[in-house]
């Protein structure tokens, strides 16, 4: 019927013919009689079944399983069926056992086979979601370095823009009083040579035309002229270290000229009431990229500015630089109005800025810490809202 | 649903629980206390020290007023944690179980453990537990540290089970316990088996029947 453990057993499946042939022949000896051994239903299944002979059954659990036929006195009958049966039980505590053992058996492999599949499975779905994972992530990578591309472009050409126009206006106010020096200077000299048509009036005639003032005034004329001009030479100068700011390539470069042409670069755009100060002390020469550097420092004095601007009230910027074994520090430090806790943690992430972009506020903390790390270097910030923010570079010179 | 055929109609009964709570001393105790038409010898298969490795067999019988013969094979599983595969094994095709629970307030970790894998297992091999007829049998009710009936009834208030009190090394409480478990089995099993229409059996006489006469309960 089934296979399992807990069947109920045949005497044929107990023991098989040679078993019953051994069995049978022995209890045979032992009776001195044929004798048969039949199973439930009567069937002969070993040994002869002798007429008018008395049986008995044989049972293990409630129900006869085979009977044992002999014609022999009751009480040897019943020894040789308890013999039988003891052996029958025996056998019976073998089957099961063996049976539930492999029945047990392929439970725990089933159950194994079931896990194991259901691990397979899960790590083909997890396996799955991380590759999807991985193109997602890969994907917003790509849409993020093309955003922060595009952002760095604009903001560049807002920083050149603002430069153009600072460079415009400083250029401007020298070139207007140089103008209106020279024009001034032109009537000047019609003045001397109206000198001409009175020279018999003689050392008065200098005097009528006032030209004691005339030298004098045309002297501090050419003198702030000259001034003005040497002014333009070195705005034209300090432009020419940032005319090739993506510059890739390394050199040595002493970080104090650049922080002095960046602090000359702002300084002719700083609002009014904001005064920069520069504490520089002697460093040695940096392999670096001055273009991304200078562009960086300019940025970061432009922060320092427009903080000071957005407090509403007067204060200093101070650029402090010096060295030490290890490096190069440089602190820009202002006191305007500072950060609140926020955006001091936020401060580096691409694409924060409290102020609008575009508008050449500075490329973000998040590119200087760039520039910084592309240096092997590090960026840190300190702030506190009110009172000022402290930027602190640090360098490493390769030893 | 239990086995049979035209003549006979086998209800498979289990003795489950955690390792050493006693459902062998119930199955030997009820040996002795009931006698019924017809009771097989106690199987007591392979044990190691006095713990049951594959399972211990107490056959019972009867034969309702129609001929058909009832019978019961009352079957423990191995207690110990190790032995899950002939656990699920012995009780595949179960009728109905009793739940052997050590009363020891030490072993409240054991029970539930074992009661977990007792609900697990019945559906892993295909029982529906919930319609199952279960009996909770708490165990050594003689010992000091046992947890009183009254905790632990209040405990239980909310399980459906039926919830005996036993000290079966004693032989107290054991054949009530069966008892129960026979009822619950009349019940879920009358009607499909036709033990009444057909079989001229009562819930009363079918547990007559399966206690014999002398069994004080
Ligand atoms: N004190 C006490 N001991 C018991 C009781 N029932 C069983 N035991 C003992 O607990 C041990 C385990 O019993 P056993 O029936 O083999 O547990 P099984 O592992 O569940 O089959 C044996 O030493 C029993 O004598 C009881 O009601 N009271
Ligand atoms: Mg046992």
């Amino acid at each position: 019927m089934n296979d399992s453990f807990d069947r109920d057993w045949q005497l044929g499946e107990l023991l098989d013919e040679r078993q019953l042939a051994q069995a049978g022949s022995a209890l045979g000896e032992l009776l001195g009689r044929e004798l048969a051994i039949c199973d439930a239903a009567d069937h002969v299944l070993w040994g002869i079944l002798p007429p008018a002979a008395r049986r008995l059954p044989l049972v293990i659990e409630l129900e006869p399983l085979g009977w044992l036929v002999a014609d022999v006195p009751e009480a040897a009958l019943h020894g040789a069926a308890a013999l039988l049966t003891q052996i029958l039980r025996t056998q019976v505590r073998f089957k099961m056992a063996s049976h539930l053992h492999v029945q047990a058996m392929s439970e725990d492999f089933e159950t194994l086979r079931l896990e194991h599949a259901r691990l397979l499975e899960s790590e083909a779905r997890y396996k799955a979601l991380a590759e999807q994972l991985e193109k997602r992530v890969k994907a917003q990578v790509a849409q993020l370095e093309e955003r922060q591309q595009m952002l760095y472009e604009a903001e560049k050409l807002a920083s050149v823009g603002q430069l153009a126009a600072g460079v415009a206006h400083e250029v401007n106010n020298p070139l207007g009083f140089v103008r209106s020096n020279l024009s001034t200077f032109a009537r000047y000299l019609e003045r001397i040579s109206e000198l001409k048509g009175q020279l018999a009036a003689g050392p008065a005639a200098w005097t009528a035309l006032d030209l004691d003032f005339v030298v004098a005034d045309s002297q501090d004329l050419l003198q702030e002229s000259i001034k003005g001009i040497d002014r333009i030479a070195r705005i034209v100068a300090e432009l020419k270290s940032f005319s090739n700011v993506d510059r890739a390539s390394e050199e040595y470069t002493d970080i104090n000229e650049c922080l002095r042409h960046a602090a000359g670069v702002i300084d002719g755009q700083l609002p009014p009431g904001v005064n920069l100060r520069l504490e520089l002390l002697p460093l040695p020469p940096l392999v670096c990229l001055p273009g991304h550097l200078n562009q960086m420092l300019l940025n970061l004095l432009r922060n320092a500015a427009q903080a000071i601007a957005d407090a509403g009230r007067p204060g200093t910027i101070v650029v402090s630089s010096e060295a030490d074994d290890a490096g190069i520090h440089i602190r820009i430090n202002d006191d305007g109005i500072g950060m609140s806790q926020e955006q001091l943690d936020r401060a580096f992430e691409p694409f924060y800025t409290t102020r609008p972009v575009g508008t050449g506020a500075g490329l973000g903390l998040s590119s200087a810490r760039n520039i910084v790390l592309a240096h092997s270097g590090q960026i840190e910030l300190a702030s506190t809202p009110k009172a000022g923010t402290t930027v602190s570079i640090f360098l490493p010179v390769a030893s | 649903m239990p086995d049979g055929d035209a003549s006979t109609l086998t209800f498979k009964l289990v003795y489950y629980g955690p390792a050493q709570s006693g459902k062998t001393t119930n199955l030997l105790r009820l040996h002795e206390q009931l006698a019924p038409e017809l009771k097989g010898e106690m199987m007591t298969l392979e044990t190691q020290g006095d713990r049951t490795l594959f399972f211990d067999l107490l056959p019972l019988g009867f034969r309702a007023p129609s001929g058909l013969l009832i019978k019961f094979r009352l079957f423990t599983v191995p207690g110990q944690v190790a032995h899950d595969g002939t656990r699920k094994a012995v009780l595949s095709r179960a009728d109905g179980i009793v739940f052997v629970a050590d009363s020891q307030r030490s072993q409240e970790t054991n029970n539930a453990e074992a009661f977990k894998t007792l609900a697990d297992n019945c559906s892993r091999v295909g029982l529906d537990f919930q319609a199952m007829p279960l009996v909770v049998q708490f165990n050594k009710q003689d010992l000091p540290a046992a947890v009183p009936p009254e905790e632990i009834r209040g405990r239980f208030s909310a399980a459906p089970w039926p919830l005996t009190f036993a000290s079966a090394l004693h032989g107290n409480g054991v054949v009530a316990t069966f008892e129960l478990l026979l009822r619950a089995t009349f019940r879920r099993y009358a009607a499909d088996s036709e033990l009444s229409s057909r079989h001229a059996l009562d819930e009363e006489s079918f547990v007559r029947g399966a206690l014999g006469p002398a069994a004080a309960s």
